[in-house]
Parts: structure tokens; C-alpha cells; sequence
């Protein structure tokens, strides 16, 4: 009867939890799908009908921003998958693999608006490639009037997101590796006389994609609805549809609000229909004669074709690499004017003054990710142990929590603002910590619930055998054994709230500024120096973190044993 | 009857304004004062003011730190990319019925934004500049600019703080005479093909810029104070988007791309992507040279019928949580010591709204041995200022504009 009981009460302590994160997501879709029908009771708006979608599709330029929309984000996500794939397959049977994960990690860890920043330094008509071949080669005294960064059709935009998505597939698809007896399928393919590239993308991939198709949903999404890096990478006569969401939600008008809600539900409906026309493709490419067409292309051997497509994939790695490192000459130069391919003097003032200015926010920025990832673990811990306690297969009511990272940021948050504005919400803090929450979470599960739920029961029955409760075999068994998944845990947590933009833009409502989104204000009025400096440090704290992470690993491993 | 009601209310608010403005009324008003610093103490200002320019932020920074240390008061600057968005703040606020402890304690507001604030009476609604005692040292009665926002009536609700004027710059090494009217500025696109542009509009530099072609091409220039009104003016701004028309596919990168804000002109001038940039601020390409981001051949021009000329405001949002400090702050920032600051091109380079027949001869003297920068005009090159159209011609422009240019490519 008691077992009973305390059974009710875990399941109802679990359902609580879920709702912390199924209310605000509840609300944030309300808060912009009743408005796109002109239903906003709290300014007494009381209308309901279609005229909104009118003004929406009347917009000028309307059209251009769906297909930009829709054209990145698909093509950027094909592509990142396209290159994991390739790039694993060339280094799956070389030592390097070993320490892929090192040379990814600070690629992983840096912001998406670094990346942008990165490619603007490098590619712009006064960038560094330019002056590299200026005026020598290319005769340029001046730079060129050429309409690249951002340009016509998004290809920077694409470029950008490439550079970034890459290495998560890669991340992730090696997790998957692991749990596959990959070696021997591969061996198996070899003796059916299959190149490598076939081998792999007819025979290992498939695998692969079964463990990471969620994913793969998660990164169309945000792709297509991504707001920082379109701010600088997207073409802006018209920009891609996110930005307009983001204009017209700025404009000072009484409609816009409606207006701007109207077309976050569009483009939840576009993020909809691009994953189920992905799951489209994924049913041809099933079909028997695509199979057979697919294998009698891929089976000749093709090693230039794959050689090739390697050397990108490591040209690409180096631009990421040398746009980052172009952010840290311009942070401390002065005087550096085209076609002069170094700075003419160098001064550590910039530096001194930016960081006097900037400390409120480094510290905010610090502070906020450090309470978000804290609060992400013990929620993670609970949500785990009280699983577990009842034994209840709810692994299917986990996706809950990657909720958030479906609907695209710039709906969800136009919606919960609604709903703070009219609730009179006075704590802009707590509001954003918990919106934070939100994205953070997931990330934080995937890599920390798999761990707990790994751990052998045997440690914890010799626990309880010790007479130690369940608090104690949490905190004196379990958390040591995962204690290297907590730490990264807590790290990725960290890194992905310091590289949010929208939710502190919007939530923050200005009061809270953090470094990612002063990136993006000086990364539009264009004091390079200023925005250099910003993205030293957005590489710096990141990679310190990571950092950090390693020594206290090492640190534990060693006081373990 | 009703006719002479509200000239009634005028009289009375000039008789009114007139007493407080007079200095040797000041008894009443002092202990007033007081009271206001006593229940301003301790309280926090939230500043929503435009936060895209360095030598601004560190202004204000300033600005704050003094006003904690004399008056106990801290100020948050809130970095605003475009004030419309603090307008629609106020406004979701307004609609929500929040109605006090709002968001936004005071704004750096002008024109269109003023206008529409005003309209929507999201301005605290009192004549409350003249509360203030540093308003002595401004001449509201021989300026009235000080009391007209782009035409429109400010009812004291807005406290002058700066003076703006349109202005170019170039880089004298390369450009030996630049354009200086529509005509020649479009002669001069037309054959240094990808060497112009301008902020895309909405931006605040960019729309104004398309303002001044206007002014400049317009039949009647008189037109342009009234309101605007479709079928009687729709075809008045014929010869902008003509000018426009041909303009577009030579300006930089074909007229497919626009910088962001004035700023990023700055870089783009400096590395020779374009000829010319623009600002509001005078002193804006003196900055740019001392900071070393342009070479100090750089000079400044104005087109030879002047260009657009306006004052930009302090204002209290009718729902600001701490109405009181918010005053304080405001007062502190038209004292002569913080307007000097702000005039010196060492800091902002942002010109004085003070009188200088108000001031003490000390401070005068002061005001007069300022530096100019190198690149900023003298106050007689810089004579002949053009007003602004009614706000309202603001966002047909700005339509216009975007539906023709700004969303095609």
C-alpha cells in the first residue's frame, strides 16, 4: 500500500517536472498562433480569421525570403551531413580518429555568430583573401564592388551554418560508431568487393543515420529559422524569412505584432514541411531501384571523387580556423587598411578598454550560463532517478524536452513575450534563465542520462546493501561514476547558453546583455576592432571552459583512484 | 466657442513656461527641487537610448558614474539598436495596461519616434522641462527648435540634448571635389560606379538621407511641413525615386545590399570600398580619425543648399518607473558641465543646445576655447541647415523605398 503510494507520488513529482518545460512551450506556441488570427485578448483584440495570412503573404518581397529560408536551411543541413560522412570515412581507419574529437571540440564550442564574424573577415571584398592577392595578382589598389558576404542567393549563409554543423554531425555520428560493430561491417563490404565510399554510404551510414535521424530533424529546424548568423550572412534586400519575423516584430506599429505572429506560425509550418519532405527523401532513397541505381554509381572506384571531397571538408576547417584567428589580429590592430595584408601598428588599448566596459557583461554572460547548466544537471538528476524509482518506460515521453529545439527561436520567443508583457512579468531575469533552460536541457540530457542510465546495477546494490539510501547512492556512487559526463555536461551547457542570441535579446529585453548579443550589435556597425575583441573573448571563454573540464577530469580520475 | 478654448490653454501654458523660465522665479521651484533629489536617491534609471557608437557609450558611461557619485543615482544604459523598438515596447506595455513600472524609465528619442510616442500618449504627459533648473541655460524663446521636434509641438514633454546635422566626408588624398548636390552626387555615382551607398532605411541616417534628396529635388519645398496626404502628395516624390531610378544599380554592390547603420560606413570608407559616408553627428569623421579607423586626410562637407538639421531629445515614457531620478539625470545632462563633454571631440564631438548669452562668462569662455577636430566643420560652413518634413512623409518614404529597393533582388 505504502509502495503504492510513494509510487503515485514519484509519478506525479515527474509529471510536475515535465511541466516546468511543457508550459512554457505550451504558452509560447499560444502566444503566437492566437495572435496570427488576430486573437490577442489582453489588448482587446477579440477577432478571428484568416485576414493576418493577407497581410503576411502581401508583405514585398515575401516570396524570397520562404525560398532563402527553405534553401539554406535544407541545402546547409544536406550538405554538413554529406561532409561528417566523408570526412569520417577518410579518418575511421587512421590514427587521427583517435583525436578527431580534440581538434572538434573548440569548433563545437565556438558561438555560430564567431563563425560568421570569421568568414566576413575573411571573404568580404576588403577581407583578408583579398588582400592576400591585392594589388599584385589581382590589380585591386581598392576593393573590388563585388556583392559576396552577404550575397544573392545565401551561399555565405549556407557556408557559415557548413562550417558549424559539420562537426556536430561528426560529434554525434562517432557516438554512433561506437555502439556499431563498424569494423566488421566494414570488412564484410571490402570482401564484397565495394570501394570504400560505397562501403561506407551503403553500408555503415544507414546505420549511422538510424542513431542520429532526431538530430538531423533538430539541425533543419534551426537552420532554417537561425537568426544571429542571417543577421550577418543573409542578403538583406530581402533577408531570409526569421529576419523579417524579427524586423517587422520591431516596428512600432499596433499591427505588427499580429503581422509578425502570423508569420512565426508560417514558418512553423515551413519547418514542418521541410522535415516530412525529409522524411520523403528518406523513403525513395529506400526504394529498391534507387538502391540499385545508388550501388552500380557508387561501386566503382571513385578515390578522386572522395579525395576531393576530403580536401574541401579540411579547406573548410582551415577557413573556420583562419577566420578565428584574423578576429585576433583585428582585436589588437590599429590603422589596418586594405590592401595591407597586416596590421600597421599594434595596440594592447583596445583591449584594456573593452574589457573596462564589457566586464558587467562578461560576468552576466558567465554567471547566467553557469546557474542555467547547474540548474539543467540536478533537473537531469531527478528527472533520471525518479525514472528509474518507478520503473516506468516513459523514454518515449522524453522527447518532450527537445521540444524547444523544433520550433523555430524567433516564434517561440515572439509568443512567450507576448504572454510576459501581458502577465505584467517583472522579473526579466528569472525569465530568461528559465527560457535558457529550455535550450539547454536537451543538449545536457543527451549526454549525461545515457551515462546515468548506463551505470551497472551491481554498484548500486552493493550501496544499498551498505545500508545507504537513495540520496547518498546518488551522490556518493552514482555522480562520482559519471562524474567525466557530468563535467561535460555541465560544460556543453554552459557553451550553449553563452551562444545564444534570441531568447537573450528577446527575454532580456536589453536590461540583461550578453556577450553574444553585443557581438551582434557591433558585428552591424562595423567597428572591426571592437568586434574582433568581442569574439576573442567568445572564443576564449568557451574554450577555457572546456579546458577547465579536462584539468578537473583528470583531476577526479586520479582522486578515484 | 470652441475655437477659443484651446488658445485659452496656449495662453495660459506661455504665461506659464515664461515664469518658470524667468530665473528670478526660482524660490518655490528650488525647494521643489530638492524634495526631487531627496526621492531620487538610490533609485535605478533604466536608459534606453541608440547604443551602436563606442565614444557614445562611453559618454553616457560617464554620465552615469557621475550621477551615482553626486546624486545616488544609477543609471543602466540599455543598448537600443533602433528606437522604434523601444516605441513598440511601450506600446505592447501600454496595450497590456501596464501602466506603471514599465520597462523604460527615459529614451533618446527624436522625429517619427517622438511623433508616434506623442500620438499614441506614451509620453509623460506634463511640461516638466521647465521643472528642471538647468533649463535656464537653454533659450527656448529665440530657438524654436528647441521646442519642435521635425514640426511637431514638443509640449515640453522632451528636453533637448544634442544638435545634429547631415553631413558626408571623403578622403581629400583620392577626391579633390566632392558632389556637393543631388545633381552632381548623382553625376558622380553614375561614373564612380560602386563607390556610393547609403544605411539601408529604415535606418535613422539612411531614410534621412533619402529626405534630403528629396528636399533637394522638390518642387515646393513647403509641401513638406504639411502632412502627408496620399492623393494630393504622392506625386511630389516623382523626383526622389527618379533620382533613385537611376542611381540603384550603380550605388555599391549594385544597389543589392546596403550597410547596416552609418558606422559601417566608416570601415567602408577607410578601406576605399566606397568614396563617401555620411553621419548626423558633426563630429563624426574627426572620431573616426583620432580612433584610427580613418586616415586623417579625411574631410567633411555639406551640400551647397545646406542639409537636413534637427536637435535630438531626452523623454520620460508615461509608465517610467522612477519618474523622479529619470528628471535628475536629465538635468545633470544639460548642465554646462556635461554639454562641454559632450562638445568636446575628444569624447562625442556633439554640440552644446546650451545659450551661450545664458551662460556664466566663465563657462562661455570655456564653451568658446574648444578644439575642433580636423575634420569637422566650422559652425559658418555649417550655416545653412535644412528642417525636417513632417514625420509623416517619414514612412511613405521608408515604404516606398523598401518595396521598390529593398526587397526585389
Amino acid at each position: 500500500m505504502e509502495v503504492n503510494l510513494c509510487r503515485q507520488f514519484t509519478k506525479a513529482l515527474l509529471i510536475l517536472l515535465a511541466l516546468v518545460i511543457i508550459i512554457p512551450i505550451f504558452f509560447g506556441f499560444l502566444g503566437f498562433f492566437l495572435p496570427s488570427f488576430g486573437y490577442f485578448p489582453a489588448i482587446g483584440r477579440y477577432d478571428f480569421d484568416l485576414s493576418y495570412f493577407n497581410s503576411s503573404f502581401d508583405l514585398p518581397g515575401i516570396s524570397k525570403s520562404f525560398k532563402l529560408s527553405v534553401f539554406t536551411g535544407l541545402f546547409s543541413t544536406i550538405l554538413a551531413l554529406f561532409f561528417s560522412q566523408v570526412i569520417l570515412l577518410k579518418l575511421f581507419q587512421t590514427n587521427i580518429y583517435n583525436y578527431i574529437r580534440l581538434i572538434i571540440a573548440p569548433l563545437l564550442a565556438l558561438p555560430h555568430i564567431t563563425m560568421a564574424v570569421g568568414l566576413i573577415f575573411l571573404f568580404s571584398p576588403s577581407g583578408l583573401i583579398f588582400r592576400l592577392i591585392s594589388p599584385w595578382l589581382t590589380g585591386f589598389d581598392r576593393p573590388p564592388n563585388l556583392f559576396i558576404i552577404p550575397d544573392e542567393y545565401g551561399i555565405f549563409l549556407i557556408l557559415g551554418l557548413l562550417l558549424k554543423e559539420t562537426p556536430f554531425f561528426l560529434l554525434l555520428s562517432m557516438s554512433a560508431l561506437e555502439q556499431l560493430p563498424a569494423r566488421k561491417v566494414f570488412n564484410v563490404g571490402r570482401t564484397l568487393q565495394h570501394s570504400s565510399f560505397s562501403n561506407w554510404f551503403l553500408l555503415i551510414f544507414p546505420l549511422i543515420y538510424k542513431k542520429i535521424r532526431l538530430v538531423i530533424f533538430i539541425v533543419i529546424a534551426f537552420a532554417a529559422s537561425v537568426i544571429d548568423m542571417s543577421l550577418l550572412l543573409a542578403p538583406s534586400t530581402p533577408s531570409t524569412l526569421a529576419i523579417r519575423i524579427f524586423q517587422i516584430f520591431q516596428t512600432s506599429e499596433v499591427n505588427s505584432i499580429f503581422i509578425a505572429s502570423n508569420l512565426a506560425l508560417v514558418q512553423f509550418c515551413i519547418i514542418i514541411a521541410l522535415i516530412l519532405l525529409w522524411i520523403f527523401l528518406e523513403k525513395i532513397i529506400k526504394q529498391n531501384f534507387f538502391y540499385i541505381f545508388l550501388i552500380k554509381i557508387l561501386t566503382r572506384k571513385k578515390s578522386l571523387f572522395v579525395d576531393s571531397l576530403f580536401i574541401i571538408a579540411m579547406v573548410l576547417f582551415l577557413l573556420s580556423m583562419m577566420g578565428v584567428a584574423s578576429s585576433f589580429l583585428w582585436s589588437i590592430s590599429e590603422n589596418w587598411h586594405f590592401p595591407n595584408f597586416f596590421p600597421s601598428s599594434f595596440s594592447l588599448n583596445n583591449i584594456l578598454i573593452f574589457l573596462y566596459q564589457h566586464q558587467s557583461t562578461v560576468l552576466t554572460s558567465v554567471c547566467i550560463s553557469i546557474l542555467v547548466s547547474f540548474l539543467s544537471i540536478i533537473l537531469i538528476l531527478i528527472w533520471v532517478e525518479l525514472t528509474e524509482t518507478i520503473n516506468f518506460k516513459i523514454l518515449y515521453f522524453e522527447w518532450v524536452l527537445f521540444v524547444p529545439l523544433f520550433i523555430p527561436q524567433i516564434s517561440f520567443l515572439i509568443g512567450l513575450q507576448s504572454f510576459l508583457v501581458t502577465l505584467n512579468f517583472q522579473s526579466f531575469l528569472l525569465a530568461l534563465i528559465v527560457v535558457e533552460l529550455l535550450y539547454v536541457l536537451p543538449y545536457c540530457f543527451i549526454i549525461l542520462a545515457p551515462a546515468l542510465r548506463e551505470i551497472k546495477k551491481e554498484f548500486i546494490k552493493v550501496g544499498s546493501s551498505l545500508g545507504k539510501n537513495r540520496f547518498e547512492r546518488l551522490v556518493f556512487i552514482k555522480i562520482p561514476l559519471v562524474s567525466s559526463s557530468l563535467l561535460t555536461s555541465f560544460g556543453i551547457g554552459m557553451i550553449v547558453s553563452l551562444s545564444l542570441y534570441a531568447p537573450v535579446y528577446f527575454i532580456g529585453a536589453g536590461r540583461i546583455n550578453t556577450l553574444t548579443v553585443e557581438a551582434v550589435n557591433l558585428a552591424l556597425s562595423g567597428s572591426r576592432q571592437d568586434l574582433g575583441l568581442a569574439t576573442v573573448f567568445q572564443v576564449i571563454i568557451p574554450i577555457l571552459i572546456l579546458l577547465i573540464i579536462a584539468y578537473l577530469n583528470k583531476k577526479l580520475t586520479k582522486w578515484r583512484f | 466657442m470652441i475655437m477659443i478654448k484651446p488658445n485659452k490653454y496656449v495662453c495660459l501654458f506661455i504665461a506659464i513656461s515664461f515664469i518658470f523660465i524667468f530665473p528670478s522665479y526660482s524660490k518655490a521651484n528650488k525647494e521643489n527641487w530638492n524634495n526631487i533629489l531627496k526621492e531620487a536617491s538610490g533609485q535605478t534609471v533604466y536608459f534606453h537610448a541608440w547604443g551602436g557608437a563606442k565614444n557614445i557609450n562611453s559618454y553616457i558611461n560617464w554620465a552615469a558614474e557621475t550621477v551615482k557619485k553626486t546624486y545616488n543615482i544609477t543609471v543602466k544604459h540599455v543598448k537600443v539598436s533602433d528606437t522604434s523598438n523601444v516605441v513598440s515596447r511601450i506600446l505592447s506595455e501600454k496595450n497590456a495596461k501596464k501602466n506603471n513600472n514599465g520597462a523604460v524609465d527615459l529614451v533618446w528619442i527624436n522625429g517619427e519616434n517622438f511623433s508616434s510616442m506623442k500620438k499614441n500618449n506614451l509620453l509623460l504627459n506634463e511640461n516638466w522641462i521647465i521643472q528642471l533648473p538647468n533649463s535656464k541655460f537653454l533659450d527656448f524663446k529665440n530657438n524654436p527648435s528647441l521646442l519642435n521636434d521635425f514640426g511637431v509641438s514638443t509640449g515640453g514633454m522632451e528636453m533637448p540634448w544634442g544638435v545634429s546635422q547631415l553631413n558626408f566626408y571623403y578622403d581629400s588624398k583620392y577626391i579633390k571635389a566632392p558632389p556637393k548636390s543631388a545633381l552632381k552626387l548623382k553625376k558622380y555615382i553614375l561614373t564612380n560606379k560602386g563607390r556610393f551607398t547609403f544605411p539601408q532605411p529604415p535606418d535613422f541616417v539612411g531614410t534621412s538621407f533619402l529626405k534630403q534628396i528629396l528636399i533637394e529635388l522638390i518642387a515646393d519645398k513647403n509641401v513638406l511641413k504639411l502632412k502627408y496626404d496620399q492623393s494630393h502628395h504622392e506625386k511630389m516624390l516623382k523626383p526622389l525615386f527618379d533620382w533613385l531610378d537611376e542611381v540603384t544599380p550603380h550605388l555599391w554592390r549594385n544597389g543589392k545590399n546596403y550597410p547596416s547603420n552609418y558606422l559601417a560606413l566608416t570601415e567602408l570608407v577607410a578601406d576605399r570600398e566606397i568614396d563617401i559616408g555620411m553621419a548626423f553627428n558633426i563630429a563624426h569623421a574627426s572620431n573616426a580619425i583620432s580612433e584610427g579607423k580613418l586616415s586623417n586626410t579625411v574631410k567633411s562637407y555639406i551640400h551647397k543648399g545646406g542639409t537636413l538639421a534637427n536637435v535630438h531629445f531626452l523623454s520620460i515614457p508615461y509608465n517610467s518607473s522612477n519618474i523622479t531620478s529619470a528628471k535628475v539625470f536629465i538635468n545633470f545632462l544639460i548642465s554646462p558641465e556635461a554639454q562641454i563633454k559632450k562638445q568636446n571631440k575628444n569624447f562625442w564631438g556633439d554640440p552644446s543646445v546650451l545659450s551661450s548669452r545664458k551662460l556664466t562668462p566663465e563657462w562661455k569662455e570655456k564653451f568658446l576655447n574648444l578644439p575642433r577636430g580636423s575634420a569637422t566643420l566650422s559652425n559658418e560652413e555649417l550655416d545653412l541647415k535644412l528642417e525636417e518634413p513632417h514625420p509623416s512623409w517619414v514612412k511613405v518614404i521608408e515604404d516606398k523605398w523598401i518595396k521598390k529597393y529593398g526587397s526585389n533582388n
